[in-house]
């Protein structure tokens, strides 16, 4: 699947926006974009490891919470990581 | 008493129009004297965001200008700027007035969402009420339980309703890091600089066709309304939709910025200019 990369979070995948990544669902392709990008890592997950409530995902436009990361997603399908606001 | 800080800052010839003080420069130090503010009678805005996982944004602003502040009045302006909670720590209100030694002000009010940070380096937050610890170093004149309301959403809705539309056009833009805060997202007093750049745009396209659109670079700048409901960050692409208006003898430019993606405006600025048969009746 296609993984989109926002503003805020381009410096921690080294400004690439667009990133192809093989994984069965959703939440696994966040956990492969982060071992592949390590500076993500901490950004996109806690300490207990669960996606941090202040990201938000979409797939192919929808909107999903935390327990529907397990949604299958393929080859022609896109992810949207979205910060919607910081506190710089 | 709610605690005040008056100081002087010199001026450069940066911040000024041939028209007087640029907007965007007075959002920028009034945004700079709240922080001066906070680190003085409260917390710095480091120690906010370091120590207390606090961080501001700015939900809503307005600037209301008197006469113009001229680069030639004098060497310094002088800044006065107070601080206060609002809506039970929701919100946080910062007033600044820039004055002038020819006896002019500037007076800029914005209205700030505390967010409560995570621990990532992103910054990420989200709103929430300020901690306890936050508001004990605010004195009691401080705090005020009422919310503050923009009045931006009712201004727009009366110059769609009342106004006669003269103009509209469109200006793309893409976000670059000059533009933008620690974090990569926008500094908010872009906007300002983002709906400047529309209105010019729209006048210099359309002021053959409508010659009084030319009044909106001709006349200075007497009232800003600014709302906040996302940011923008680095590299996101968006326009300036600008319309003109005559709205109670003054010309109005309403700008909506919008992401390509659509949906609803991230920000909404609306300029406000005197038309000079007005400035005549005052």
């Amino acid at each position: 699947m296609m993984v989109r990369v926002s503003g805020a979070l381009l410096r921690f995948t080294d400004y690439r926006r667009v990133i192809s990544v093989a994984a069965p669902t959703v939440g696994a392709a966040l956990i492969r974009l982060a071992d592949e990008y390590r500076p993500l890592k901490p950004v996109l997950f806690d300490r207990e490891g669960r996606v941090r409530a202040t990201h938000q995902i979409f797939l192919n436009g929808e909107q999903l919470n935390r327990e529907q990361l397990t949604r299958p997603a393929g080859d022609a399908d896109s992810v949207d990581l979205l910060l919607p606001v910081s506190g710089g | 008493m709610p605690r005040w800080d008056v100081y002087q800052m010199p001026v450069d010839t940066g911040y000024f129009t041939p028209l007087g003080l640029q907007p965007t420069a007075v959002c920028r130090l009034g945004f700079n004297a709240a922080g001066r503010w906070l680190s003085e009678h409260t917390l710095s805005h480091r120690r906010l965001v370091a120590d207390y996982q606090t961080g501001f944004v700015v939900w809503s602003a307005q600037l209301s200008l008197d006469e113009p502040i001229k680069f030639v009045d004098a060497d310094c302006l002088e800044m006065r700027v107070t601080g206060r909670i609002r809506g039970g720590g929701t919100q946080f209100e910062c007033e600044v007035e820039v004055d002038s030694a020819s006896g002019t002000t500037t007076r800029m009010q914005a209205c700030c969402v505390p967010l409560r940070l995570d621990d990532d380096p992103s910054l990420s937050g989200t709103p929430a009420r300020l901690r306890p610890e936050v508001m004990g170093t605010f004195l009691p004149d401080e705090i005020e339980i009422r919310p503050y309301r923009s009045p931006a959403p009712g201004l727009r809705a009366a110059v769609g309703r009342d106004g006669t539309v003269l103009a509209r056009g469109r200006t793309p833009f893409v976000i670059h890091r000059h533009q933008c805060e620690v974090a990569d997202q926008w500094y908010w007093p872009e906007a300002v600089s983002l709906a400047s750049g529309g209105r010019e745009e729209l006048v210099r396209v359309e002021s053959g066709r409508v010659p009084s659109l030319r009044l909106g670079l001709s006349m200075p700048l007497r009232r800003l309304d600014l709302l906040f409901n996302r940011p923008f960050f680095l590299f996101d692409e968006g326009a300036v939709l600008s319309s003109a208006h005559k709205w109670q003898g003054r010309l109005v430019f309403v700008h909506e910025l919008v992401g390509v993606e659509g949906g609803e405006p991230r920000a909404l600025a609306i300029e406000q200019f005197t038309l000079p048969s007005e400035r005549a009746c005052n």
